[in-house]
Parts: structure tokens; sequence; C-alpha cells
């Protein structure tokens, strides 16, 4: 016993010491993730092999080396350090909380990302690192993390979670820096709210229109004279700003809704009740919004008591894995999906760019969507922080102006054009994929996400006049 | 008495809250660093330029010595619950609910879907631990009647029944997920008013004039300017001593003495006319003040929060930290909380370290490089690729080791911190001798 | 006729719905009797509440994945058909999971011995977060199916229509409650009685009290393994293991003080009724004034209803009271 509190103590001074040491180091302590730079000079070997034609579509490849083409260094302060030669990008994820799961691979994407651009040149030759912290899906860490970080970076590369990301946005706004939200709540789009935000992907109101539309086409197509709806979802802005969507679209397509469950989807308790409901009332089509694991119950709940309709939902109600579950038939005979670019594996040339990426720096690494997403996010930044560049203000608030100035962000197929210099209603993204689960294409080594529209704008979102959040938080 | 300080000549003497002079010096010099930490370009008296604990100043640490501040509040009122009267406790965090949501009403401001009063801090912080209390006395009858383990469940019933309520009322709490803003920690006479005292912008510590500068310009050279997050801290800190003090107090009352006697031995204790009903009463209604107060500064500085922040991993960061710090003690809860918020920044300082090592080669390289993971093929404890190697992320680690802590510690020390310190002043008290 | 066949129809479906609220009711019910008894043996024994029993059950469910499907072992050193290859590698897993019980007990519960109550039940929550978090470090980013041979097949009898995996959810909670009160009829069964009573008369009879804590916690974890088993198939979480899967357990916690910390069939009662409560809940309490989510809660204000008249549950001892 005397040994082992001994021990104990020992320990206690060791965490200590590495307080000192992490204390002393603090203003240069960046990395959470600097090991992309070993990794990556792997990656450049297995690149320079076999994927030269990578390169081009990164940074501007070895011109970046010798100090840029002719463009003098720009102004720099927080974030960038011309002498060392680096670019720190935060990111606020949730890696152990409710979205650990779908957040951990999306971070995934930006590392390989960065290590791509790194291993060639970085950006005029400025290597990226991430400086990667755990919010645990909680507005006190992520409120804390914020302040560590924005006296470190020059960005954000993403933000998770709406009401986190709400709760930073006053302070990303007077301390001049930009993020990139990791949530496609439709109030991102608002000026009044966005001026630091680069919000991506259809917001969840007009993916819902999207994808409403759609099956309302297939349902009439298949038959049904009037198909019926009904919708179910989490609470809060994900779920309820889905559900105005669908209510729109509803009104405008004249759907009946048989049953509105609005944030009635609570995680964690039995949700027989709105499986009930929901088969209780024999609608033809059935819209929900809410995770995996929920949707699943629902579903399963559903089709055990026989029932049969077009169910779809929104993006993060979809996981690949469902098609190693006992319900992959039933889905492929029902389901309808919808994401926000395009699934790993399919032919978009920004896809098998991405795809050889990773193929060269973690062959094993199990395939999912989600590594797309932070793909995208990571080009939203070099593409803000490369015209930062070009117009000579790398400062925090030269990157948000250049960022604000973009337009015609293209991704190669892999996710629709951004633009974010205009008027909100003009820029604000209104395509959607959209799938079906594909049980062979999943055999085969993909994640079984059959594309069958990658770029699809209903009349009602095309039409849509966008006056701010659907769903007002 | 010099030279003996644990003589005691008189009862009060004895009670008093600093019996020693050693004590009275080591708190204000200990306070008058605390005060100093936010001030961040340091203080100049006469040529020298003075900074203790510079590297504290960070915007971050600060962010971080807030919540020490407002959790230790917070653990304070469960340390009196479950600490001093025994009653174990999963329910904190209904009860800072409770607090966080009466001071969203009456002290935030009004929004399309949501009530707030726009009422200033004299009103809403003491009416959140009041309201809070009020709950509490609600609760405590149940108390009464169930005990021990039953009691723990009953309150983690608590947890999941105010998720339900917190969830429902919409128009108090913004709803489940899309949360409402809250009141400003900023002193106002009345509504709508100009704020006398703003802690949420940078600026002078008091907008009218700069009274620290005033008081001792002449001698000592404070910043003019102090941060947005350095007030926060600053405030923060008034509140924690003032609780602090009424916390230390309450052990030498009637009331006090009461709780530890229903700990030890209840029947004894109502044997002796300690009455269990009533006294349990109070040690909820105490407890919950505390709790409700924490939680009205907790939301008030994060500004923005959903109901889910209240949950049962909420209670359980308080009872670990009583736990850590050693339950039934002032000293013990405040280490506890320090010790549960500023741990993990340093095992997040420590896995950056260790990997920056890594990559500086060296002779320490290959010692980190044993635990830090950096490709597919390389185990290691500490992952630096997020997701796709072997080996826990650094988040993961964080959280392990925070579970793996709670553990040691009751094995190994269950006076926790206080008593590790107990431990190390008795070894200096007698040395050179072991007793 | 037409009010008639409408009559005839609204008897119909209200049959219809009464039916599906007890055979859920009944099919939860089994899953949290599973868990309770489980909390159950482990109180009685070592008079702790495993706060870890959440992470353990998804931990289980997680080997079962990983055993049963990713290597199938040792189902495949057997041959024979798939659902007795999947049986095998299913319950080796279920064993692992006990053995992760004993070390926990060995390491973490056995120095705790003599300490508070609440200490040794906030070490099994440190263990908890701990357990969590590598056990979803091993689930990894998507929910690992259990590949199950039960599938998505349902059972349909008239107005009754429950899924395979319900009825062998229920079957095999009756055989091990059966079994279990059987174990205790054993020598260690008895022994372990016994030490429930007291530690120190055991001890003077010759029983190992260390060996009967194992043995305890061991039963235990094998207990919520197969409760996570059942909480990750088809219908409940068809997906299968989750990150989730760890907070289904918290459900279970008002079945144990229903029927009482230290009592067996208080367990198994305590467990349908709470599972019957939550799914009549869910049924019937559909008023829109209720809110959302109101039959989560509903255990425990039932649990808090009777703790009120009976303050150790339905079947607990009272404990004596001594100065």
């Amino acid at each position: 016993m005397k040994l082992t509190r001994k021990l104990l103590v020992l320990l206690f001074v060791l965490a200590l010491v590495a307080a000192a040491c992490g204390g002393d180091d603090d203003s240069s302590d960046t990395t959470a993730a600097p090991a992309d730079d070993g990794g990556t000079t792997e990656t450049t070997e297995a690149m320079t092999d076999e994927a030269p034609e990578t390169t081009e579509a990164m940074a501007d490849d070895d011109g970046g080396d010798d100090g840029g083409d002719a463009m003098a260094p720009p102004t720099v302060d927080v974030g960038v350090d011309l002498e060392a030669g680096t670019i720190s990008i935060g990111m606020l994820s949730d890696l152990t909380g409710g979205f650990g799961p779908l957040v951990t691979p999306i971070v995934a994407g930006h590392e390989a990302y960065w290590g791509n651009v790194n291993a060639n040149g970085g950006i005029h030759g400025l290597q990226v690192e991430l400086v990667v912290r755990d919010t645990v899906y909680d507005v006190t860490n992520h409120v804390t993390l914020y302040e560590e970080l924005k006296d470190q970076v020059v960005a954000f590369g993403h933000s998770t979670g709406s009401p986190h990301t709400l709760a930073i946005n006053e302070d990303l706004q007077s301390d001049g820096i930009l993020a990139i939200p990791l949530t496609w709540y439709s109030g991102w789009s608002d000026p009044a709210i966005n001026a630091n935000l680069l919000p991506h992907g259809a917001p969840y109101c007009i993916e819902a229109m999207n994808l409403i539309e759609y099956i309302y086409d297939v349902a009439v197509e298949s038959g049904i004279a009037e198909p019926t709806l009904a919708i179910a979802s989490f609470p809060g802005d994900y779920g309820l700003d889905s559900m105005e969507g669908a209510k729109l679209a509803a009104d405008a397509l004249g759907i009946e809704i048989l049953h509105d469950g609005s944030g009635t989807i609570i995680p964690g308790q039995d949700l027989l009740p709105v499986a009930d409901a929901i088969t209780g009332s024999g609608a033809d089509m059935v819209w929900v919004t809410a995770n995996a694991p929920t949707f699943s119950e629902i579903y399963g709940a559903a089709i055990a008591g026989g029932f049969e309709a077009i169910w779809s939902g929104a993006g993060p109600t979809y996981s690949p894995a469902f098609l190693d579950s006992p319900l992959a038939d039933a889905l492929q005979r029902d389901y309808y999906g919808t994401f926000y670019l395009s699934p790993w594996g399919s032919d978009s040339p920004g896809m098998q760019e991405m795809m050889g990426v990773f193929a060269a720096a973690n062959p094993d690494a199990p395939p999912t969507d989600f590594y797309g997403e932070g793909w995208v996010e990571a080009k939203i930044m070099h593409e803000a922080l490369l015209k930062a560049y070009e117009l000579g203000d790398m400062t925090q608030a030269g990157v948000v102006a250049a960022a604000k100035s973009l337009e015609g962000i293209d991704f190669n197929g892999m996710a629709p054009t951004e633009t974010y210099m205009g008027e909100p209603n003009d820029i604000v993204q209104r395509q959607s994929m959209i799938f079906r689960p594909d049980a062979e294409l999943r055999a085969a080594g993909g994640t079984g996400t059959r594309v069958i529209e990658a770029t699809y704008t209903s009349p009602t979102a095309a039409g849509f006049v966008f006056e701010g959040a659907c769903f007002e938080l | 008495m010099r030279g003996r300080p644990h003589l005691y000549v008189s009862y009060e003497s004895e009670q008093s809250l600093l019996p020693t002079w050693t004590q009275r010096v080591i708190v204000v010099l200990f306070l008058f660093l605390m005060v100093l930490i936010p001030l961040n370009g340091g203080i100049e008296i006469g040529e020298r330029v003075f900074q203790p604990l510079g590297f504290l100043s960070d915007n971050s640490w600060l962010k971080i010595l807030s919540r020490v501040a407002i959790f230790g509040i917070g653990a304070l009122g469960l340390n009196i619950l479950t600490g001093l009267a025994g009653q174990v406790s999963l329910g904190h965090a209904f009860f800072m609910g409770i607090g966080a949501y009466t001071a969203a009403v009456l002290g935030g401001e009004v929004g399309k879907a949501h009530w707030g009063l726009g009422l200033p801090i004299w009103i809403w912080l003491p009416a959140a631990g009041l309201v809070a209390a009020l709950v509490g006395m609600l609760v405590a009858p149940t108390a009464v009647r169930v005990r021990g383990l039953y009691l723990a469940i009953v309150t983690l019933g608590l947890v999941f029944i105010g998720e339900y309520l917190f969830r429902n009322l919409v128009s108090i709490t913004g709803g489940s997920q899309s949360g409402r803003k809250f009141p400003e920690l900023e002193f106002r006479w009345w509504q709508s008013e100009e704020p006398a005292l703003a802690f949420n912008s940078d600026g002078p510590i008091w907008a009218p004039f700069n009274w620290l500068d005033w008081l001792l310009g002449p001698w000592i050279n404070f910043p003019a300017d102090v941060s947005e997050e350095a007030k926060t801290y600053l405030i923060l800190l008034v509140l924690l001593v003032v609780f602090v003090v009424l916390a230390k107090n309450l052990q030498r009352t009637r009331i006090g003495r009461a709780f530890m006697a229903l700990r030890d031995r209840d029947i004894a204790a109502e044997v002796m006319g300690v009455p269990d009903a009533k006294t349990k009463f109070e040690a909820f209604a105490i407890s919950s003040f505390y709790a409700g107060v924490a939680g009205a500064l907790l939301v008030a500085f994060i500004g923005r929060t959903i109901p889910e922040q209240f949950n049962l991993l909420l209670s359980v960061q308080f009872v670990a930290i009583i736990l850590i710090g050693g339950a039934g003690t002032v000293a013990g809860t405040l280490m506890g909380s320090v010790f549960v918020f500023v741990f993990p920044r340093l095992v997040q300082d420590f896995s950056v370290w260790l990997t920056e090592t890594v990559e500086a080669g060296g002779v320490l390289s290959s010692v980190a490089d044993f635990f830090v993971s950096t490709s597919l093929d390389d185990p290691g404890l500490v992952s630096t690729l997020e997701g796709v190697s072997p080996g826990l992320n650094v988040s993961q680690l964080n959280l392990v080791i925070y579970g793996l802590l709670i553990v040691g510690f009751l094995i190994f020390e269950p006076l926790g911190l206080y008593g590790i310190w107990l431990r190390i002043r008795n070894y200096w008290k007698g040395w050179p001798f072991t007793y | 006729m037409i009010p008639v066949l409408i009559a005839q129809a609204a008897a119909d479906s209200a049959v219809d719905k009464l039916v599906s609220a007890i055979t859920n009711g009944l099919s939860l019910g089994a899953i949290y009797a599973l868990l309770a008894l489980g909390f159950v043996i482990i109180f009685k024994a070592t008079q702790v509440i495993s706060f870890a029993h959440g992470a353990i059950a998804a931990l289980g469910a997680y080997l079962v994945a990983y055993f049963a499907t990713v290597i199938n072992f040792p189902g495949d050193l057997i041959g024979g058909p798939t659902w007795l290859q999947w049986t095998v590698s299913a319950i080796f897993a279920v064993l692992m999971t006990a053995v992760v019980g004993l070390v926990i007990e060995r390491l973490a519960i056995r120095p705790m011995i003599g300490e508070p109550m609440f200490s040794i039940a906030m070490v099994t929550i440190g263990l908890d977060i701990a357990l969590r978090i590598i056990s979803n470090d091993f689930i990894s980013t998507e929910a690992r199916p259990l590949g199950d041979p039960f599938g998505t097949s349902v059972w349909e009898a008239g107005p009754v229509s429950m899924a395979h995996s319900e009825i062998a959810a229920i079957t095999v909670t009756i055989i091990l409650v059966v079994a279990i009160a059987w174990f205790f009829r054993t020598r260690i069964g008895i022994a372990m009685r016994a030490t429930a009573f007291d530690q120190e008369a055991a001890m003077a009879q010759g029983i190992s009290v260390g060996r009967i804590f194992a043995i305890a916690w061991a039963i235990g974890a094998g207990l919520a393994a197969v409760a996570g088993i059942f909480a990750s198939l088809f219908p409940r979480a068809s997906q299968g293991v989750s990150s989730e899967t760890a907070f289904f357990v918290f459900r279970a916690f008002p079945a144990i003080i229903l029927g009482g910390l230290d009592s067996v069939p208080g367990a198994v009662v305590g467990g349908f009724i709470i599972g019957l409560a939550e799914s009549f809940a869910g049924k019937y309490l559909t008023w829109s004034g209720f809110g959302v989510g109101f039959s989560g809660i509903v255990p425990y204000l039932v649990m808090m209803v009777v703790l009120l008249v009976r303050p150790y549950g339905l079947f607990g001892t009272e404990e004596i009271r001594r100065v």
C-alpha cells in the first residue's frame, strides 16, 4: 500500500512537471496532429510514384517551395509563422461525445487533405498544421477550447454543433476569426449570423424539400395517386429545421401530413411510440431526421409491425453500416437517402483523387462517407487561405475577408460548387446528392451508397426564397 | 503564545476560521497570487515587473480557472450535502439546471420563443440559488424516507426527470438541442441600463474609474485595461471566496454540527436532539442553493447553452470533484475542482509534448515513440491520426485517465488530494523525524 | 351495418394495441430483468451498485460482434449450421465478458472492501467512464452488427406479432432466471447467500468470500453481456452495438430499485413491471400535453411512488439500523 501511494505521488509530480513543460512552450505548441509531417513523408513518396495527376488539383506544386510566385509575403498575425513556414488551423471537433463516431473520420479527412497539400509544397511553401481539440459535444468545453485556440490559429477548420457554434459566434465576430460550421443549419446562410462563418452543403430545410419532392415523384410514378407523408425528428436546430423544410415541401406539393412528429425522437429512450405513431398514420412516405442508432430502432420497429412505405431521411440519419445489419434487405426496398457530397467510391474526379490520397496514406483505413466531408471542409479552408495569401493579408481578419470573397469553389464533382459572395438568396446551396442503399456495392468494397442524383434541386427548393433561418434558434 | 500555535486559550480562538498566523499569512498570500494571475502584463513594483504564475494569464487558462471557480461553488454545495450531511446525491445537475433557468427567465432577454425579464444580476443570482433551494426542499422528504444507494438512484431519477422538464419547457429553456441565450455577467442597477460593471467586455476593471489604479497606483503600476476573461475570472474568484467563507463557517455552526452528527450516526444524533427530517431538509436546501448559484454562473459564463448540458455526466463530475479532493473538507473540494479541470489540460499538453519529442528526434524521442502511435503499424498509447490508427486518441486517453483516476484515488487515497496534502504537511511538521 | 363494422375494426385495433403493448413490454422487460438480475447478484455479494454495468453490457455486445461475425471463433471449430456457430461464438463472448467482470472485481472492487458503499459505487462510475471509452474505440466509426441468425423475421399468431429475437430474449431470460434460482441451491450458491447475509460469519464457516465476490461479478458481467446482445438486435437497435448501447442500462435502474436492491425475484418482477410500464405509457399516454419523451420517465416516476410507500422496494429487505 505504501509503495503504491508513493507511486501515485510520483505520478502526480510527473504530471506537474509535464505541466511545466507544456506551459513553457505554450506559445509555440500547436499541433495535436503534427505527426502528419511524419505521415506525409510517406505519402509524398507514395504519391509521386503513382498519382502525380493529383498535384495539379492541389496547391501550386513545387513552385511554392522557392518562396512563392513572385508574390510578396503576406501580412500575418496569429496562426501564421512565416519564419517557421507554418499555418495553424484550429479544429473544434467532437471526438468522444455523441457525434464522435462521425466527426473522427471527418478529422481524418482534414488530415489527409492537408497531408497531401503539405507534401506538394503547402500553401506557397507554408506547411499547414491542424490543432485538433475535443469538445465532447459540450458547450462549455467548446467555449473554453475556442478561447485556447483563438490565439494560436488563423481560422477554424470546423466547429462541431449548432448551439455550440452559436455560443462562440459573437466571439468569432468580435475577434474577427473565420470558422466553418460542421452543421447544416439553415441559419448559417443568414447574413445577420454568418459574418464569420462559411457554411457548405444544402441546409437541412432545403435538403428536406429536395428529398421529399423526389420521393413524391417516386411514389406517384409507382401508382399512388395522392401520396401521404409522416414526419418525425430530433428536437433542436437539426430536427426542426428539417421539419420546416418538410412542411414547406408538403404545402407546395399538396401532400397531406398524416403524422407530425417534429422533435419527438429523443436519443436514449424507447422509440416505439414514435414508430407506432408513424405506422399508425398509414402514410405512404416517411421522412425522418435523426441519427443512425435512433433511425434503426424506429425503422426496425416499424417493419417488425409489417409497415411498408417509402422511407427517407436527412443526411446523418443513414449509416452505411445498416447494410451489414438485418435491416439491409428492407432498406434496399424502402430507403432513399441524401447527403451533402458524393460518397466514398463514387466516380467523380474529386472523390477519385481523395481516394488516391487515402490509399497512399492509410490503405487499411475502413472506408466511410465522412472522410469526404472533412476533405470538402479542408478544401474550402484551402481556397480561403490561398485567396488571403494572394491578397497579401493572412491575418485572422484577412482570412475572413478573403473567404467572404470566394466564388465558385469547385470540388471536382465531389460536392456542389460553393460561392460566398453575393445575395444570401443567390448563394445558399440548393443541391443535394440522392442515393439508395446497395448491398452489392458494399460487398464490392465500397460503402454501399449508390448515387442516383449527384446534384438534385427540386422545383420547391429552387423556388424557395431564403429570408433567414427556416427555424429560428 | 508565540511559537505555540496549537495552544488555544479560548473556545472562540480554536473555532476561528484561520486559527494560526501561518494559515492567515498563507491564505492572504495565496489570494493575492490568485488576484494577480490575470493581470496580463504583470505589475510593476518600482523598477521590477512582477508576474507570478505568468503562464496562467493566458485566456484559455483563465477560462479553465473560471470553470474551476464555478464548479468549486457547485462542489461546495455537494460537499455540504454528501461530505457533511452524508446524503448521497447524483442529482446535483438537476439543481444546477433549476438555478440556470431561473437566472435565464429573470435575467435573460426576451426572445421570440422564450421568456426573459432582463433583471440585473443582484436579482437573478440570489434568486437562482433561492429557487433551487426551494426545489431542494421539495426533494428532501424523499431523502427522509429513502436511504443510501436507494437515495442515489432516486436522485439519479431526478436528473432524468429534469432533462424531460427542460426539454419540454421550451419557453424557458429554448428547447432541446436549441437552447437560448443567458444573462450577461454584468452589474446593472435595473433593467436595460448601461452596466455599471461589465465583466464580459475588455476594458478597465470598473468603467467609471480604475479604482485599483487609484488606490495603489502610486506604488504599483497596474495594467489599465483588463481582458474580458480576466474580469470574468476576478468576479468569479470573489464569489468563490464568499461561498468558501460561508461553507467554512457553516461547519462551526449548530446546523453544520448537526449535519455531521447525522452523517456519522443518524439514530444517535436523533436521540441527542438532532431532528432527522429538519436537518436533511436544511442540508438539501443549502446544497441546492449552492448548486443553483453555480448553475446560473455557469450559463452566464458560457452565454448560450442547451438543456442537455444538465445531464448525469455533470452530476458525476461533481461527485468526482469531492471524492478526488476529499469528501467533507472545503480545502479538499477546492483542490478537487482544480484537479478535475486542470488535469485534462495537462494531459493534452503532455501528449502534444510527446509527439513533438518524437518528431524532434534525439534521445528522448525513442522513449516517447514507445507511447505514441504515428502510423498504422506503430502501436502506442496515444494516437496522432484521429480515428484511423490503433490506440486511443488524445481526448479518449484523457477520459480514460479521468475514469481511472477516480478509481485510483478511491482505492489508494480515500481522503483524496486533501489526504495527500495532510500527509505531506505532517511529514514536514515532524521533519527530520518521521513522526 | 357500417357503424358495426367500424366498431368491430376499432375493437380489433384496440386489441392489437393492447397485445402489442404487452408483447413489447415483456420483451423490453426481459432485457431489464437480465440487467437487474446482474445488478442484484453483484449487490447481494459485494454491496455495490455497479454503475459500470452499461459499459460492460456494451463491451459484451461488442465482443459478440467480434467473435461471432469478425473471426467466428470458436464457432468455426464446431462447424454445423450458422445459427449454431453463432450461438457458440456468442456464448464464448459472454464468457469472455464474465472474465472481464472477474478482472474488474479483483483489481478495483476487492481493495475497496470495507469502504463506504458510495465510494465503491463511485469506483464503478470511474470504471464505467474508462471502459466505455475503450469499448467505443473498439466499436469505432460505425455501429457493429451482431450477425445474429434472427434477422428481421417476425412470428405472428392472431393479434400477437413478435420478432424472433424478442421471443429469444424472453426465452433466454426465463432459462437464465431458472438457472440462477437453481444456482442458489448449489454449494457455491449457498455460500454466496451466506456471504450476502454475513461476510464474517461466512468466512468463519470456511467460505472464501473473495472467491464468492469474484463469482458474483463474473455472473453479473455475463448477464449484462446477454442483455447487451438483446438490446442490440432487431427490432431494438437493429444496427448492432454502438456508442449508445452503454446508456441503455440507465433505463434499467428503476427496475432494480423497484424490486429491491437485494432481491433476486424482485429484480425479475421489477424488470417486467418497468418494461410493461414503459411500453404501456408509450402506447397510451400519447396526449400531447405530456410533451416529448414522457414514456421515458414513467419508470422513474413509478419507482419514486413505490419507494415513498416501500423505501426498500417491493421485495428488498429492510436494513436494520442500530445506534
